[in-house]
């Protein structure tokens, strides 16, 4: 669907020259939410511009769909802005317009008729579920709220691809939650391509299928999120992912828990992109009949899989222990015993 | 001390007042303002737009007009209003058919006025949120929805503000161009009041300029007001 081949971008400044993208090329699916991660400066915010013309490129191709972005201009390269829409940090709302007239702006850019442009916010509103809020100005409306309107406006012309640059990134955690969610709900009802880009590792793994992580305006991986969890590469990436499952060994007091629990198994479960749909531990509570108690742990869910790990005790025999072993292997979790009883 | 005393009790007599002059005037200088002020508000909000708009652009063809551009307002603006008229006299007898009267000042009046407007526009229009106008070219917008659908509605409190600003100066120019013979409560106070010697008639003319411009600044508070949804 989108196709970003040998891109670079190079701003020409009085202070000097800034390579802003230097020799990108990324391939993203029809369908694909696709994530793009990096420290500040690195280079995404050109990056996602330049995919719908509000930067050109130094050198090197940008596909979407049939049309090389970089060979379109005028008239033609406003056409395809309607198609491939973005939404942004700050909303970028119009104060002057009603959450109703601000969706019905791309429409009317479009040269929609008035009927048609009716019924279709109509849609859009009650998609975002801002249904009742249709004649409230933007300043009435929360952060969360704003994003909606940023979102309906985006999709009014059905575009293929949504860009969004760090939607979420002016928002509190449980609003974060609401919009991304809201991102999935309309990939699956829309089936269109969205590209984001972010610094919160949270939010790639939350919703994105594919990642890149840049530094320095190149990408220095991308790949499958399981895969950048699992096995990071690079050392940004390594940080991203430590930064994010909070990986210090918990710190368990072994010697209390001995005298808690004499005849235990003290275990620790590491979970390395684990189906997070499966009720894992439940199941093996069941199956093998044993007392397991939790003592610590950090897990972190992916939008398919589980990251982290759990400490736990099992009060059980070892021949037990090696079928639980086995079969918690089969679900991609790992169970190491830290002491024996 | 006697001597001023009578000037000032002639003043309040109001004897000399004839009335239906004074609104004749007074209907003038309404005329005047209103006419001037309109032009204005299209020429300065066009050039303030182009200031705003080649302002922002680098391309080497649109700085030159950018420059041209902000040339010709300073210009204009650095030339007093007093000296403006005498300098556009045949340019008003060409275009106006006359250099007297409502007709012969309002050339000058715009043209004194509308560069300074027009850097209001721009200054009001630089006050938008870029990310907005970014936002409107993302979604395929042409300049023309720029103009209409964004840089007018979102600095609109500004604009009209401006314009007040620029409407109560109007009057004060209509004043002083009434010296020269513009007609308007101007010459009213200044050919009646001043050259016969009847201060009542120009102190009649001067609360007629004030409340006109209390007008002015009140009903232009609350338009501004109305239209900001911030
Ligand atoms: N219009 C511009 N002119 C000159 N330099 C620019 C311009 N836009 C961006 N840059 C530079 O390009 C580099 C990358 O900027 P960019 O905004 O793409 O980073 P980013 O990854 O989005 O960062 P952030 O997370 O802070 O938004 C920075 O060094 C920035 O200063
Ligand atoms: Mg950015």
């Amino acid at each position: 669907m989108i196709e970003i081949k040998d891109v670079s971008k190079l701003f020409k400044t009085k202070s000097g020259d800034v390579q802003a993208v230097d020799n990108v090329s990324i391939q993203v699916d029809k369908g694909e939410i696709f994530g793009v991660i990096g420290y500040s400066g690195a280079g995404k915010s050109t990056l996602i511009r330049l995919l719908n013309g509000l930067e050109t490129v130094s050198s090197g191709d940008i596909r979407i769909g049939d049309d090389y972005i970089n060979a379109l201009s005028g008239r033609a390269l406003r056409q395809k802005r309607q198609k491939v829409s973005m939404i942004f940090q700050h909303f970028n709302l119009l104060w002057s317009r009603t959450v109703e007239q601000n969706i019905s702006f791309p429409l009317e850019i479009a040269g929609v008729n008035r009927r048609e442009r009716k019924k279709r916010v109509k849609e859009l509103i009650d998609l975002v579920g801002l249904t009742g809020r249709e004649k409230a100005y933007p300043s009435q409306l929360s952060g969360g709220q704003k994003q909606r309107v940023g979102i309906a406006r985006a999709l009014s012309n059905e575009p293929e691809v949504l860009l969004c640059d760090e939607a979420t990134s002016a928002l509190d955690p449980e609003t974060t939650d609401e919009v991304l969610d809201l991102l999935l709900d309309i990939r699956e009802k829309l089936g269109l391509t969205i590209v984001l880009i972010t610094h919160e590792m949270y939010v790639i793994r939350k919703i994105c299928d594919r990642a890149a992580v840049m530094e320095n305006g190149r990408v220095v991986e991308i790949g499958e999120i399981k895969q950048l969890f699992r096995n990071p590469q690079s050392s940004v990436t390594k940080r991203f992912v430590k930064d994010d499952i909070d990986d210090e060994e918990t710190n368990v007091s072994f010697e209390a828990l001995r005298e808690q629990f004499p005849n235990a198994e003290l275990v620790k479960l590491s979970f390395v992109g684990s189906k997070s749909k499966t009720p894992i531990v439940s199941k093996i509570i069941k199956k093998y009949d044993v007392d397991m108690n939790i003592i610590a742990g950090s897990i972190k869910h992916t939008n398919k899989e589980s990251f982290g790990h759990l400490h736990v005790t099992i009060d059980t025999s070892p021949s037990v222990l090696e079928a639980i072993t086995k079969d918690l292997a089969a679900e991609n979790v790992k169970l190491e015993v830290e002491t024996h009883g | 001390m006697d001597k001023l005393r009578e000037d000032f009790l002639e003043m309040i007599s109001f004897e000399n007042v004839q009335w239906d002059r004074v609104w004749e005037e007074t209907v003038a200088t309404l005329y005047m303002t209103g006419y001037a002020t309109l032009f204005t508000f299209i020429l300065g909000l066009i050039v303030g737009i182009i200031l705003f708009l080649s302002g922002r652009s680098d391309g080497r063809f649109i700085r030159v007009i950018y420059l041209v551009t902000a040339f010709l307002v300073n210009l204009f603006r650095a030339v007093p209003f007093i000296i403006l008229i005498i300098l556009l006299i045949p340019f008003t007898s060409e275009i106006m058919g006359t250099i007297m009267g409502v007709k012969g000042a309002l050339p000058a009046l715009i043209l004194s006025s509308a560069p300074f407007y027009a850097r209001l526009v721009e200054i009001a229009l630089k006050e938008i949120d870029k990310g907005v106008i970014e936002a409107a070219q993302s979604m395929g917008a042409n300049i023309w929805h720029i103009i209409f659908k964004v840089l007018i509605p979102e600095s609109l409190p500004a604009l009209i503000s401006g314009i007040t600003v620029t409407a109560i100066m109007l009057v004060g120019a209509t004043a002083i161009a009434g010296v020269i013979g513009a007609g308007g409560l101007g010459t009213l106070a200044y050919m009646v009041g001043h050259t016969r010697g009847q201060p009542d008639v120009t102190l009649v003319a001067t609360i007629a300029i004030l409340i006109i411009v209390f007008i002015i600044q009140i009903v232009g508070d609350l338009t501004s007001k109305a239209v900001d949804k911030r």
